[in-house]
C-alpha cells in the first residue's frame, strides 16, 4: 500500500533540494564560469493495487547543469579570434600614433632636412645656415632612432609578455589537468556530475583561450584532453605540458615558443595562433620586424645617398666632401646548429637594390643559397662568395670565410640594426659640401663653337687636383695640360662623348677649332657654390630606391601607409570580432547563465511545492489520528 | 527565449563603452579639428597628407628661397645703376677733354676726377651682399674680385661661375652675375676690330672707330695701316702682305681707308712713314678702359702728333664706352627678365600652395558640422542607454515577493 506520508516526505525532500539548488543558482548569479543547475525530478515506481497502481512520491534523479559544450567551444574560437585581432591592434595603435605626429613625424622632419639644405645653397657661404643644416640632420638622425628605439623597446616588451603568457599557460594546463583528475574520481565515486568542478574546468578552458586557440576533447571517464595550436597536446588527462619561451638558432631571445612534454621538448612557434600569444608573434612577423627594417633602410638610403653627394662635392674649406651620416651596419647571425667553422662578411653595396627583407644563407653542401625570410622565395647569388668576387644579390655584398660544413646557415639582416647606429658624422658647419668640384669656362678668345660642360668628379678619391686646360690641337684632338703646363692626357675628340683624366670629367660639345682652349679650374675656392648642395636638395624626390622606382619621399609615403592599414584592418577585424564574440557568449549565456526572474519564480514554485507537500504529510498525520481516534 | 541576468548587465555596459569610445574619438576630431588623426583614421589620405605636406613645405622654401635671390638681384640691380653713374661721367669727361680749347693743366685735372672715378667703379664691383660675400665674384663669394695686381692693372679674382637657386621644383633662377661678365669681358672697340695710333706719328692723322662694311671679307687679324706718303696708304697683314691700298688727301671730309670689308675714317694730316694699327676686336676690362683714357690725358696733347695720337684714343674710347654701356644694359636687362621670373612663379607658386593647402585641408580637416551633430547623436545614443539601463536594472520579481 502506497504510504501516503512517505510520499509526502519524498515530496519534501524534493522540494528541499530544489530551492537549494535555485539559492545555489541565485548566489552565482554573477559567477563567472557559473552554469545554472536544476533538479531533475523523477517519479517513483508506483505500487501495484487491484484497482491500479498507485504512484509513490517522487526522487531526485540528479542535478544537471545546463552547458553547452558546442556553443561553448564556438564561445572560446571567437575569444581566441578576438584576443589576437585585440592585442595585434593595440600594439599595431602604438605604432600607429609614432608616425601620426605631424610636428615631429619623420615626413616633417625628414622635409625640414632638404629644406635645410636649401637654405645652404641659398647661400653656401653662410656658417648659420650650414648649422642649421647639421642641427636638421641631427634631429632626423634622432627622429630614426627614436622610431627604432620604441621599436626595439616594443619587441623586448613583446619577448617579456610572451614569457608571462607561456608562465600562464602553463599554470592554467596544471590546474586543468588536476581538476580533471578531481573531476574523474568524484564521478568514479558518486556516478553523478561534479557540476561546480566540471564549471570551474571549463572557466580555465575559456580563460586559455583568450591567451592561445585551443580544441579540446572529452574522454568517457569525464577528462577533457586539451590542444593548443594545430594540435600540440597541452593537457592529456592528468598530465600537462610546459610552455616556455627560448631563444632561436641565431640566438635571438624570447622569439621562439617550447612546448615540453615528458621531457620532449616540441617548437611550436610557427603552431600557434589565437589568443594573445598569437596576437604578439603575428604583431611582429607582419607590422613589429619589417616597420624596423623599414626605418633601417629608410636610415640606410638616406646615408648613403646624401654620402655620396657629399663625396662628389666641395666643402667650405676646398676640401672632398667627408660622410655626413654614419648608420649602423649589416647584422649576420650564425646558427647556433653550425658545425662548419665559416663566416660572413656582409656588406651594403647599392642602395637602390636594397630591400628592407631579412635572409637566410645557407649551405647544401655544395652551394650557398639565399632565401628571403619573409616570402621564402630564393635571391640568386652572383659572384663566388670570395673577397675578389664576392656574392652578390639585393643590394648586399656578401664575403664567406672558413669552411662551411652541409646545413650550416646564417640569418643576415641588412637594415634592421642601421637606425639604432644611426649618427651625424660631421659636427663642423664647414664641412657641408655644398660646391661642386670643377668649375668649367671657355677662353674667351675661342673661335670655335665648342662649349663645355659643368664638369663632374665622377670618382673623387681619384682625382688630381688643381686646374686644367683642354686644349685643342687639332678641330679633332684635344689634351689636357696642368697648371705647370705639363700635358697630362691627350685624346681624339668626338663632340657629345666624354672627355676624363685624372679624375676628371668633361664633356666638349659643337665644334671647337684648332688652338680653343677650356679651363678647367679646381673649385676649392668656390665658396658661393651651391650646386652641389641642390643635388642633396634633389635627393628627396629622385627615385633612387627599388631598382629606381621609387624615391625616399615615396618610401616614407609608402611606410606610414603601410601602417596605417595595417592598424586600421586590425582594428576593423577586432570590432567585427567583437559582435562575433558577444554573440557567442550571448549564446552561452542564455542556456548557462542564471537568470534572476526565472529563479524567484522557480523559488515561489518550489516553495509552494513544499508548502504542499508539508500539507500532505500533515494530512497523513490527520488521516492516521482519525484512525486513532475512531477505535478509541 | 531566456537571457541570464549578469548578460543583462554586461551587454549594457559593453554598449555604453563602446558609445563612449565612439564619442571619445568624436571629441578628440573636433577638439583638434582634425578627422584624421592617426595613419589608420585613413590610410589612403595619410598618405596623401604625406604627400603634399611635403609639396607644401618644399613651396614654402620655394618662397624663402625667391625672396633671398630677389634681394641679391635688386642689389646686383643697384650696383649696375651705380656703375652706369660712373660710366655716364666718364663719358662727359672724355667728351669734355676732347675739346680743342683745353690744356695740358685742364687735362691733368679730368684725369684725377677719373681716377676717383675709378676708385667708385671698383668699390661698387667689390660690393657686398647681406652675407658679406662679394656680389661679383662668381661662386668664390669670399675672394675680393678685383685688385689692382702688381703689373699695375685691375685683375678679376674670382671666377666664372654663377649661382642658381632654385624657386620651383624645376626652375633656378642665378642669382648673380661673375664680374667677369660684367667689367671684365666687354668687346673691344667696334666688336670686330679696334684702332689705334702708333707711338712714333709724326702727322697729325686721326683715325675713327671705323666700321664693318661687307662682315664676309673681314679675315680677323692684325693690319697696320701707313702711310707710303702723305696722302697714299697701305694695309699690310701681320706678315707684310699688303692687303690694300689707297690714297688721301687730307682736308677732304669724310675720307676712309678701307680693305678686307671694313672702313676707317681718317681726317688730319699723317706724316709719311705714319701708321696706324687695325687689330681683331678681342676683350677689353672697363678699368683698363679707364685707365687707357687716364695715361692719354696724363700724356698730354701739346704738340699736333700728340693731339692727333689723344684724339684717336679719345674715339676709341668714347667707343669703348659704348660698349661697356651696352655691356651693362645687356646684364642689367637679364636681371630683369629673372625678377620678372620670380615674380611670376611667386604668383604661380601661391596659387599652387593654396591648392595643397586646400587638397590636404579636404583631406585632413573635419566637417564640423557633421561631427558636431554626429557627436550629439552619439550623446543621445549613450544618454538612451544610460536611461534604458537605469530602468531595467530596477526590474526584478524580487521586487514583489
Amino acid at each position: 500500500m502506497a504510504d501516503m506520508l512517505a510520499t509526502g516526505v519524498s515530496g519534501l525532500i524534493a522540494f528541499q533540494r530544489a530551492l537549494d539548488t535555485t539559492s545555489h543558482n541565485i548566489a552565482n548569479a554573477s559567477t563567472d564560469g557559473y552554469s545554472r543547475q536544476q533538479v531533475d525530478l523523477v517519479s517513483n515506481p508506483a505500487d501495484p493495487n487491484g484497482s491500479g497502481w498507485v504512484g509513490t512520491g517522487v526522487n531526485i534523479a540528479t542535478v544537471r547543469r545546463l552547458y553547452d559544450s558546442a556553443i561553448a567551444g564556438q564561445a572560446n574560437i571567437a575569444s581566441s579570434g578576438f584576443q589576437q585581432l585585440d592585442t595585434f591592434s593595440t600594439y599595431a595603435s602604438r605604432v600607429d600614433n609614432l608616425f601620426s605626429d605631424t610636428t615631429s613625424g619623420l615626413s616633417t622632419t625628414l622635409q625640414n632636412f632638404m629644406n635645410a639644405v636649401q637654405a645652404v645653397a641659398d647661400s653656401p657661404a653662410n656658417i648659420s645656415s650650414r648649422q642649421v643644416l647639421l642641427s636638421q640632420a641631427q634631429t632626423l638622425t634622432d627622429r630614426l632612432k627614436g622610431f627604432d628605439t620604441s621599436l626595439r623597446g616594443m619587441d623586448s616588451q613583446i619577448g617579456a609578455q610572451l614569457g608571462s603568457e607561456a608562465i600562464t599557460i602553463t599554470t592554467t594546463a596544471r590546474s586543468i589537468a588536476s581538476l580533471n583528475q578531481q573531476i574523474v574520481s568524484a564521478l568514479g565515486t558518486t556516478g553523478q556530475p561534479p557540476n561546480d568542478l566540471m564549471d570551474q574546468r571549463d572557466k580555465l578552458i575559456k580563460d586559455l583561450s583568450t591567451h592561445v586557440s585551443t580544441s579540446t576533447v572529452t574522454q568517457s571517464d569525464g577528462s577533457v584532453n586539451v590542444f593548443i595550436g594545430s594540435g600540440q597536446a597541452l593537457v592529456m588527462g592528468v598530465s600537462s605540458a610546459k610552455l616556455s619561451v627560448a631563444s632561436d638558432e641565431y640566438g635571438r631571445s624570447g622569439t621562439r615558443l617550447m612546448l615540453t612534454n615528458g621531457g620532449l621538448s616540441t617548437d611550436v612557434t610557427g603552431a600557434i595562433t589565437g589568443g594573445t600569444v598569437g596576437g604578439l608573434l603575428q604583431f611582429r612577423s607582419q607590422m613589429l620586424d619589417p616597420a624596423r627594417n623599414a626605418i633601417g633602410q629608410a636610415a640606410v638610403t638616406l646615408a648613403t645617398l646624401v654620402n655620396q653627394q657629399q663625396a662628389a662635392g666641395l666643402d667650405l674649406q676646398g676640401g672632398i666632401g667627408g660622410a655626413m651620416f654614419a648608420v649602423g651596419g649589416t647584422s649576420v647571425l650564425p646558427s647556433t646548429l653550425n658545425t662548419g667553422n665559416s663566416s660572413l662578411a656582409v656588406t651594403r653595396s647599392s642602395s637602390s637594390g636594397l630591400t628592407a627583407a631579412d635572409y637566410q644563407m645557407s649551405y647544401n653542401g655544395t652551394a650557398w643559397q639565399m632565401v628571403r625570410t619573409d616570402t621564402g622565395a630564393a635571391v640568386a647569388l652572383s659572384g663566388a662568395g670570395t673577397a675578389a668576387s664576392p656574392f652578390t644579390a639585393d643590394g648586399l655584398s656578401i664575403v664567406v670565410s672558413g669552411t662551411p660544413q652541409s646545413g650550416d646557415r646564417f640569418l643576415v639582416q641588412p637594415t634592421a640594426t642601421a637606425a639604432n647606429g644611426m649618427s651625424v658624422a660631421i659636427t663642423q658647419p664647414e664641412k657641408v659640401a655644398a660646391a661642386a668640384p670643377l668649375l668649367t669656362s671657355a677662353n674667351a678668345a675661342n673661335t670655335g663653337s665648342g662649349s663645355i660642360d659643368a664638369g663632374s668628379v665622377p670618382n673623387t678619391a681619384a682625382w688630381v687636383r688643381g686646374s686644367y686646360t683642354l686644349g685643342f690641337t687639332a678641330a679633332n684632338a684635344w689634351q689636357a695640360t696642368n697648371a705647370a703646363g705639363t700635358v697630362v692626357a691627350s685624346g681624339a675628340y668626338t663632340a657629345g662623348s666624354p672627355i676624363a683624366f685624372n679624375g676628371v670629367q668633361v664633356t666638349v660639345s659643337g665644334a671647337p677649332a684648332t688652338g680653343d682652349s677650356f679651363l678647367i679650374k679646381d673649385n676649392a675656392g668656390g665658396t658661393g657654390d651651391n650646386r652641389n648642395a641642390l643635388k642633396i636638395a634633389a635627393l628627396l624626390n629622385a627615385p633612387v630606391l627599388a631598382g629606381g622606382t621609387v624615391s625616399l619621399n615615396d618610401a616614407v609615403g609608402r611606410l606610414i601607409g603601410d601602417v596605417g592599414v595595417q592598424t586600421n584592418q586590425a582594428q576593423t577585424g577586432r570590432d567585427a570580432q567583437q559582435i562575433v564574440l558577444t554573440d557567442s557568449q550571448s549564446a552561452l549565456g542564455n542556456v548557462s547563465g542564471v537568470n534572476l526572474d526565472e529563479e524567484a519564480a522557480n523559488l515561489i514554485r518550489f516553495q509552494q511545492a513544499y508548502q504542499a507537500a508539508a500539507k500532505v504529510v500533515s494530512i497523513a498525520n490527520s488521516l492516521f489520528q482519525t484512525l486513532l481516534d475512531a477505535t478509541k | 527565449m531566456r537571457i541570464s541576468s549578469s548578460q543583462i548587465y554586461q551587454l549594457a555596459v559593453q554598449s555604453m563603452l563602446s558609445q563612449q569610445a565612439s564619442l571619445a574619438k568624436t571629441q578628440g576630431q573636433v577638439a583638434t579639428g582634425k578627422r584624421v588623426q592617426t595613419p589608420a583614421d585613413d590610410p589612403v589620405a595619410a598618405v596623401q597628407m604625406h604627400q603634399l605636406a611635403v609639396q607644401i613645405s618644399q613651396s614654402d622654401q620655394y618662397g624663402k628661397n625667391s625672396t633671398i635671390v630677389t634681394g641679391r638681384l635688386q642689389l646686383e640691380e643697384q650696383a649696375l645703376n651705380d656703375a652706369n653713374t660712373v660710366i655716364q661721367r666718364t663719358r662727359e669727361l672724355v667728351v669734355q677733354a676732347n675739346t680743342a680749347t683745353l690744356n695740358d693743366a685742364d687735362r691733368q685735372s679730368i684725369a684725377t676726377e677719373l681716377k676717383a672715378r675709378q676708385g667708385e667703379l671698383l668699390a661698387i664691383a667689390n660690393r657686398k651682399d647681406g652675407n658679406g660675400e662679394y656680389l661679383f665674384a662668381g661662386l668664390s663669394g669670399n675672394t675680393q674680385p678685383f685688385a689692382r695686381g702688381s703689373s699695375g692693372s685691375i685683375q678679376y679674382q674670382g671666377d666664372t661661375g654663377a649661382r642658381s637657386v632654385q624657386v620651383g621644383d624645376s626652375l633656378g633662377v642665378q642669382d648673380s652675375d661673375p664680374g667677369s661678365r660684367l667689367f671684365m669681358d666687354i668687346i673691344a672697340g667696334n666688336g670686330t676690330f679696334t684702332t689705334a695710333a702708333s707711338a712714333g706719328n709724326a702727322g697729325s692723322g686721326v683715325l675713327d672707330a671705323g666700321s664693318v662694311v661687307n662682315a664676309a671679307a673681314w679675315t680677323p687679324g692684325n693690319y697696320t695701316v701707313s702711310f707710303t706718303s702723305a696722302n697714299a696708304w697701305q694695309a699690310t697683314d701681320s706678315l707684310g702682305n699688303v692687303v690694300g691700298s689707297g690714297s688721301y688727301s687730307s682736308g677732304a671730309s669724310g675720307s676712309t681707308i678701307a680693305f678686307n670689308g671694313i672702313q676707317v675714317g681718317i681726317s688730319g694730316v699723317p706724316a709719311t712713314g705714319d701708321s696706324f694699327t687695325v687689330a681683331s676686336a678681342g676683350k677689353q676690362d672697363v678699368f683698363s678702359t679707364m685707365d687707357n683714357i687716364i695715361g692719354a690725358l696724363q700724356s698730354g696733347a701739346s704738340t699736333d702728333p700728340k693731339r692727333a695720337q689723344f684724339i684717336t684714343k679719345m674715339n676709341s674710347s668714347l667707343q669703348q664706352l659704348d660698349q661697356v654701356d651696352a655691356n651693362f644694359t645687356q646684364v642689367h636687362s637679364q636681371v630683369g627678365v629673372r625678377l620678372a621670373m620670380l615674380d611670376d612663379a611667386d604668383t604661380t607658386r601661391a596659387t599652387t600652395q593654396a591648392d595643397l593647402t586646400a587638397a590636404s585641408g579636404q583631406l585632413s580637416d573635419l566637417d564640423y558640422a557633421s561631427a558636431v551633430s554626429k557627436m550629439s547623436q552619439q550623446l543621445l545614443g549613450l544618454q538612451a542607454a544610460q536611461q534604458s539601463f537605469g530602468s531595467i536594472s530596477k526590474l526584478s520579481l524580487f521586487n514583489y515577493l
